[in-house]
């Protein structure tokens, strides 16, 4: 009665292996042509971007651009046609499940913690593909220890909070205990969707240097998406803007920050340099 | 009673161990010694009771950890409840040799129930189930060769050896409880693994399962494979206790009866499979006696009345007095002299500095609604 491969995860993730940092690996994640939708509704109309391994890539834009579609149909939850490649892997026409296995790691939108399960049971959640009934060794149980304990040491508030239930945290500890349990995951593709909805400015920077740190730490590769396009950028190597399911704008973030005028127009927001703002 | 409350008031953490020591104690007292107090009939309804309680955490396990439903769990009962009479019957098996049997051939039956529930949820998953609930006991009449047609089979009890110097009701009683209290502590565990954290988890955000790698249809499947299995084990020992199966013991009314049984014992929790399986053996006979016409009216006018009151079921009751009665005792100054804290629903308290007193604290405090302890083991 196991639900898994016979191969552990963690040995086939394209870039958890640090020997095989390659920092010039510019199509690490490469999507082309990408279609997705919801029925009759078509969201997305030919997508082309890359992230190179390391790297963290804000996706902007308007309501309703498809920021979110581009993240689900990335970990399987929403079918696309065209082609998406993590490492070379194909990860079209998988399901969220089989995508997870590839290291793909989704924090949905509204956080999607587990209200009734504990902190830490909820962590132990995201390490669910590593301790299969096949590997209840020790070593195996010693690993996800030493990741709880990474994960706390991210987050050192969720470590307070291990013994509660998820429901009762607020929620920036819910967007925290989300992103930590997708932590847990060692995940090769770090999927951020709209972190900062409905939360504190202060919490959100907060959050938002957290990721910073994880992906400088960890050498995660990140994919954020987000409407406060000022935060995202501050973390953000490279960004993209989407507008009716078409990119629009696409450079280094700094490069979009300063071109601030022609984000203005596409985004709809203000995107002031960091001194200004 | 004077010397209960000063053990009480003796130290916070220690308190609440002594506490639930004593009430250890007490209940396995009253739990060995009932068969020996009260009569042969009541120690019959004490042993159903138990049955019951089995079946009810298997269903526990379904519709209040997995978040699905069903209204057709009485055919897991019947099959179970078959699968050892048709054995003792046509091949003379042992008693204990049933129970296995039974146990895995409703895993089995689970497996394939759980098909449907990939599909369908919310009402049209219990129509399904019902409708395998309607079917069985007709099926049950056709296969008379095997199972006896509508006269059902009549097979032996169980008798208590000669060295126990009990009576067959007390054996019984016996022979139940271990099982029962070994079913219950395999739905406990199976909750606290990693089988368990996936069931909640896709109850509570499919979604978010899903993209943590949790096998949706897997576990889906599963949590049916499992609480048919607890329902068949209930069966089998219905078949011991009884000593008698028929088509119409097991109507869709009982599946029915189960599902009512449970939410109103409390769902997802853990002792509520035991108040709920008391509630269907005994509330019954109070509504014969209230009104010998229409006992189903007073039944039906029970439930409502403990729903009312207990929207939690009955376990959310005995939670909500036991922390009221938790607010008071605490508030008791420690032999050190400060207050001990009790956590706030955000769990204010565990920013204190020291580590330790969060955890005592929780354990002195009743359970909470709708949810099992917490351990550390895996």
């Amino acid at each position: 009665m196991s639900d898994h491969t016979t191969d552990r995860p963690e040995d086939n993730l394209p870039g958890t292996d640090p020997t095989a940092q390659d920092p010039a690996d510019p199509d690490f994640l490469r999507v082309s042509d990408l279609h997705a939708g919801y029925g009759q509704a078509r969201v997305l109309q030919g997508l082309d971007f890359s992230v190179a391994r390391g790297e963290v890539c804000a996706v902007l834009g308007p309501n309703g651009a498809g920021k979110t579609t581009t993240l689900r149909a990335l970990c399987g939850m929403v079918r696309g046609r065209g082609s998406v490649t993590l490492d070379g892997t194909q990860l079209l026409g998988r399901s969220p499940e089989q995508a997870a296995r590839l290291g793909v790691a989704h924090v949905p939108e509204g956080r999607g913690t587990f209200s009734d399960l504990t902190v830490e049971e909820n962590l132990r959640v995201g390490a669910h593909l590593r301790t299969g009934v096949l590997r209840r060794g020790r070593s195996e149980r010693a690993a996800v220890a030493a990741d709880l304990e990474r994960v706390y040491g991210h987050f050192p508030r969720l470590r307070q909070r291990a013994r509660q239930t998820a429901g009762s945290l607020s929620g920036g500890e819910q967007q925290m205990l989300a992103i930590g349990r997708a932590l847990m995951l060692r995940p090769a593709l770090l999927l951020l969707d709209e972190p900062s909805l409905g939360l504190a400015p202060l919490v959100t920077r907060e959050l938002f240097e957290i990721v910073r740190a994880v992906n400088e730490e960890e050498r995660t590769t990140v994919v954020v998406v987000e409407q406060n396009a000022q935060l995202a950028l501050d973390i953000a190597h490279r960004a993209h803007v989407l507008e009716a399911g078409r990119l629009v704008l696409s450079g280094p973030a700094a490069q979009i920050r300063e071109d601030g005028q022609v984000a203005e127009v596409y985004l709809g927001v203000s995107v002031r340099s960091r001194k200004a703002g | 009673m004077s010397t209960i409350t000063g053990i009480l008031r003796a130290d916070g953490a220690r308190a609440g161990r002594t506490r639930a020591a004593l009430i250890a104690l007490a209940a396995t007292v009253a739990v060995v010694g009932a068969p020996f107090y009260f009569a042969p009939f009541q120690v019959f309804q004490l042993t159903m009771v138990l049955v019951y309680a089995v079946a009810l955490a298997g269903l526990n396990l379904l519709v209040g950890h997995g978040g699905q439903i069903s209204l057709g769990h009485g055919a897991f009962f019947a099959a179970g409840a078959y699968t050892a009479a048709v054995m003792l019957d046509r091949f003379d098996t042992g008693h204990l040799a049933t129970l296995p049997v039974a146990a895995a051939g409703c895993f089995l039956l689970g497996l394939g129930f759980g098909v449907p529930a990939l599909r369908l949820r919310g009402l049209y998953l219990a129509l399904v189930t019902l409708s395998f609930a309607v079917f069985l006991p007709l099926l049950l009449k056709r296969l008379e060769p095997w199972t006896g047609g509508s006269m059902g089979l009549t097979v032996d009890k169980p008798q208590p050896p000669a060295w126990s110097g009990l009576a067959e009701d007390q054996w019984l009683y016996f022979l139940v409880l271990a099982v029962t209290a070994f079913a219950l502590l395999v739905a406990r565990n199976l909750l606290r693994s990693r089988v368990g954290r996936a069931l909640l988890a896709v109850r509570d955000h499919e979604s978010a399962a899903e993209v943590m790698g949790v096998r949706l249809s897997l576990h889906k499947t599963l949590a049916f494979a499992w609480s048919g299995m607890f329902a068949g084990v209930a069966g089998c020992l219905y078949t011991w206790v009884i000593g008698f199966v028929s088509p119409d013991s097991f109507s869709f009314v009982l599946s029915i009866t189960l599902l009512a049984g449970l939410v109103v014992g409390g769902l997802a929790s853990l002792y509520g499979p035991l108040l709920g399986a008391a509630f269907v053996m005994y509330v019954p006979n109070v509504a014969q006696d209230l009104s010998e016409a229409a006992p189903g009216v007073v039944f039906g006018l029970l439930i409502i009345a403990v729903m009312y009151v207990a929207p939690a079921g009955l376990a959310g009751l005995a939670g909500r007095i036991g922390s009221a009665a938790a607010r008071r005792l605490p508030r008791t100054r420690t032999p050190d002299g400060t207050h001990t804290a009790r956590p706030t629903p955000s769990g204010t308290s565990a920013t204190s500095a020291d580590p330790t007193p969060p955890e005592a604290e929780v354990q002195a405090q009743a359970e909470p609604v709708g949810a099992p302890p917490r351990t550390e083991e895996e």
